[in-house]
């Protein structure tokens, strides 16, 4: 299965976050919780050559637009054919969200899925993605 | 009620190794000094975190105690990197209700003493807690705004840097700012990447600092003609687009109504380009400059000193300096200083001057409109 995101919606106004607020940023109402797909699309992204403390240089980060509406800040292993408006998978690396490039055919997958078939081909994708940029950060690391 | 700038007052902006409290005390000293007044009614002070940057609490006792004013009803305005404006608003909020009658306000900043990092780190402190776990700094977020510019907008990264080049060429007129050396195109263009595509000739420096004007109910050279105020999320990824600050529209929309005229009337403008994409989306947020056309109008020409509508005629964030908290207040100074005929090797001429200070990540906007007294 694809990740699935926490997020919160705001009754009144439908507005959905995440990570989950208590209260909608736009109405003093308590929203509530809301699970989205780590399925989505890059709105922009920078890598930052002088990050803060306990990051390493370059970091990568975007904002992505999740499908379920929500928009997401999450790290990336890198950012080689990321373009805004990428097709991205998210996956959670530890406590740490990671966005991952998907292809056509991931995206097709992601299709079927939502069409009802092979749903689990996906996870394996999003899985080996989000190893394969755990394993690279921890070679940088080491 | 009719509120007026009675005298101001400015420290240069730049590296130093006087104390806050004696910088605040020389910037209000002079604002005083050139209203003929030795003691105002009350005082407000800016200062956007002297608890961190210098390791000073009750901040307004402080200063005013410093400066000789123990007695002098004082309070202490934050709103992060708007706090100067933010005091100017509470002090015409004070004048213009009938409160007080002469309101000096203050404000200032100490950082150079500290290493960058860790200056980066306090400032950083503004932005949404979750974005700041992900490693997100304000340059950080100013890349990503500036890539949006450039994918969604059709803005390119020669017109982001010429709003650089062109404030270190103005700057390079005030004796009071930071930078005093023009840079090129080039040199903006080639400097090293802060967060991609955001090079370092786009973002302004750490500065100390401290500016101070003085608010009259009575007869002054300038009024203050609007103030308005504009607020938005705390985090960036709770806003549907990245491109346009909501804060800084209902700001200048707000002060726009309060003087009755709109952004045709402005002669010339100081806007917060903490990051040189801002100053473009500023032009365009106030209205000042139609949407998509601020880039083109900065290549051309249109906001130079010797340009159809000049914007940072001080050098701005980005080479006048940002001592935080004096930054909102510098702005109004420069503005005064150009509508009275007192800003020598820049002079420019008009009647209706803008003020536009972001605080945070443009959570908390202010717009002072300045119309010269007749």
């Amino acid at each position: 299965m694809i990740e699935q995101i926490e997020g919160s919606r705001c009754p009144r106004c439908a507005v959905v976050v995440a990570p989950p607020a208590r209260f909608c940023p736009h109405h003093p109402v308590e929203m509530v919780p809301e699970f989205l797909p780590g399925v989505g699309e890059i709105v922009t992204f920078t890598s930052l050559h002088s990050p803060p403390e306990g990051f390493r240089s370059p970091l990568h980060i975007a904002i992505v637009e999740l499908d379920g509406g929500a928009r997401f800040v999450c790290h990336g292993a890198a950012t080689d054919g990321i373009k805004v408006g990428s097709k991205v998978a998210i996956e959670a690396v530890g406590q740490v969200y990671y966005f991952s490039h998907l292809g056509a055919l991931d995206r097709a997958r992601i299709f079927w899925r939502r069409t009802g078939r092979r749903g689990e081909r996906v996870q394996a994708i999003a899985r080996s993605w989000g190893k394969r940029a755990w394993q690279k950060l921890h070679r940088e690391a080491s | 009620m009719v509120v007026g700038i009675l005298g101001v007052g400015m420290t240069p902006f730049g590296r130093t190794a006087r104390s806050l409290p004696d910088l605040m005390a020389d910037a209000a000293r002079t604002a005083l000094g050139a209203a003929g007044l030795e003691t105002p009614d009350a005082i407000i002070v800016a200062t956007m975190n002297p608890e961190e940057f210098v390791g000073e609490g009750n901040f307004a006792s402080h200063v005013a105690t410093h400066m000789g004013f123990a007695h002098v009803p004082t309070l202490r305005v934050e709103t992060a990197t708007s706090s100067g404006a933010a005091a100017i608003y509470a002090a015409f909020a004070s004048v213009a209700s009938g409160l007080c009658r002469v309101v000096l306000v203050v404000g200032g900043e100490k950082m150079t003493h500290l290493p960058t990092p860790r200056v980066s780190e306090l400032i950083g402190r503004s932005m949404d807690p979750y974005e700041r776990s992900y490693g997100a700094t304000m340059p950080a977020l100013a890349g990503m705004i500036s890539r949006a510019l450039m994918t969604g907008h059709g803005v390119t990264l020669r017109e982001i840097s010429q709003v650089a080049v062109k404030n270190h060429a103005n700057a390079a007129r005030n004796p009071y700012a930071h930078f005093r050396e023009p840079v090129s195109l080039d040199a903006v263009l080639g400097s090293r990447i802060v967060a991609d595509p955001l090079r370092l000739y786009h973002c302004c420096p750490i500065s100390d600092g401290a500016a101070a004007i003085v608010l009259t109910s009575g007869a002054a050279p300038v009024r203050i003609a609007g103030v308005g105020q504009g607020t938005d999320t705390l985090a960036v990824r709770h806003r549907p687009g990245l491109t346009s600050f909501a804060a800084t529209g209902a700001a200048a929309r707000a002060a726009f109504t309060m003087a009755g005229f709109g952004p045709e009337r402005v002669d010339f403008a100081e806007v917060h380009d903490a990051f040189s994409p801002f100053e473009l989306i500023a032009l365009e947020d106030i209205g000042l400059v139609p949407p998509g056309k601020a880039g083109r109008a900065t290549l051309d020409g249109e906001t130079a000193l010797d340009g159809r509508l000049p914007i940072n005629p001080s050098g701005g964030l980005k080479a006048r300096g940002h001592p935080l908290a004096a930054t909102g207040i510098a702005q109004v100074v420069e503005l005064f200083w150009q509508l009275t005929g007192q800003a020598s090797g820049r002079q420019l001429q008009g009647e209706v001057a803008l003020a536009h200070s972001i605080g945070g990540l443009a959570t908390n906007n202010f717009v002072t409109l300045l119309e010269r007294s007749r």
